[in-house]
């Protein structure tokens, strides 16, 4: 017959039934005997008020004995009793009873494997997340860079806008053109210029084969 | 004791009543299988010579046991606290009555056990990682709309400028 450890009633109580019941009964018996020893030595005071009885200390003793055995006997049956009550009724905790402080083990009660379902999914989650930010990140960075160019652009567009307003505020209108004439005319002499390098250079092997 | 049946059962005592009204009983049994007579019986020398000395030793004994295991009793109580823990406990039990199975018993081995305490915070971890997931998601997408929206203004931009080169050549 294995022995209730009564580990949840422990729990509740901290303390374990059989211990609180163990303490108690060591407390009892302690008195009884306490008392009993009371008792023997007022006899035996009381006696000595009497010189000349035939009792002796050791009768005394005797009949002491006597009543603390038949005491004890009834004791420790009564005592019995009494802690089979109190375990069943008292100090235990029915088997259907779940205390509060567990309500999580009726609520949750997951496997290994759908605990491991759930710790998988939030790192999967967080995973997802970390891969958000960073790309938040880059495009912000792309906003940043944006910034800067478009603020380029506009001023090379502003500049451009400068000039024209220079060239009507000075009433040359035709400025555009002639500059637009110029730089025609220049790359022009670059070609020619480029052509009579050439032909120069053939000249030249010419001659020299000659 | 006999089972229930027949006409409505009272509600049944609660565990401090059932603790208090246990040690009466054990001293009310203790005091008389431990009787006057028995007594003055084992002390019968002493009885012969002084009967009402007798009586009154005897009286002082069952009183002075009695008070003593009362307050060894009383001592239990105060320092286990035992009376509030009684009263909870017969709330904890009334509640669960209509429970049939029986409840979740710590299973000794703590791995297990501090899977289903666990549970409830990761439940809270991951609606909360759900939740800045699709802000960052939304967030994300509203500033990848300015970034092509960004991208379309520097190609116009970069258009015109080439038209004014283009005009100014």
């Amino acid at each position: 017959m294995s022995v209730d450890p009564m580990a949840y009633e422990a729990q509740f109580f901290g303390f374990t039934p059989q211990t609180c019941m163990l303490r108690i009964y060591i407390a009892f018996q302690d008195y009884l005997f306490e008392m009993m020893l009371v008792v023997e030595s007022v006899i035996l005071k009381k006696l000595d008020g009497f010189p000349g009885c035939k009792i002796s200390p050791f009768q005394i003793r005797k009949s002491t004995e006597k009543f603390l055995l038949f005491m004890k006997e009834h004791f420790d049956k009564l005592f019995s009793k009494m802690e089979e009550v109190l375990l069943q009724l008292v100090l235990n905790i029915p088997k259907n009873v779940l205390l509060p402080e567990d309500k999580v083990h009726e609520q949750y009660p997951y496997s290994k494997e759908q605990f491991q379902a759930l710790q998988d999914e939030i790192h999967q989650l967080q995973k997802q997340y970390r891969a958000e930010a960073s790309a938040g990140q880059a495009l912000r960075a792309e906003l940043e860079e944006q910034k800067a160019v478009r603020a380029e652009l506009e001023k090379i567009l502003q500049w451009f806008d400068g000039l024209e307003n220079i060239c009507r505020e000075h009433g040359t209108g035709n400025f555009k053109e002639s500059f637009a004439f110029l730089t025609r005319n220049s790359k022009k002499l670059q070609d020619v210029l480029k052509d009579v390098e050439e032909k120069s250079k053939k000249i030249k092997k010419h001659d020299q084969l000659l | 004791a006999g089972g229930g049946g027949g006409p409505p059962v009272p509600a049944a005592p609660g565990r401090a009543q059932v603790f208090t009204t246990v040690v009466d009983t054990f001293l009310e049994k203790l005091a008389a299988a431990g009787s006057y007579q028995r007594f003055a019986n084992c002390y019968r020398c002493f009885y012969k010579l002084q009967p009402e000395m007798t009586r009154s030793i005897y009286d002082q004994f069952i009183s002075q046991l009695q008070s003593s295991i009362k307050e060894e009793i009383q001592e239990v109580k105060d320092e286990g606290n035992l009376e509030v823990l009684f009263n909870s406990l017969d709330k904890i039990v009334e509640e669960a009555k209509n429970q049939e199975e029986p409840a979740w018993r710590p299973s000794g081995i703590p791995e297990e056990d501090v899977r289903s305490a666990m549970v409830p915070y990761l439940l809270k971890h991951r609606s909360y990682l759900r939740k800045v997931l699709k802000e960052k998601e939304e967030e994300n997408r509203k500033v990848a709309e300015s970034v092509l929206a960004g991208r379309d203004r520097i190609a116009e931009l970069q258009q015109l400028i080439q038209a004014r080169k283009h005009a100014w050549q």
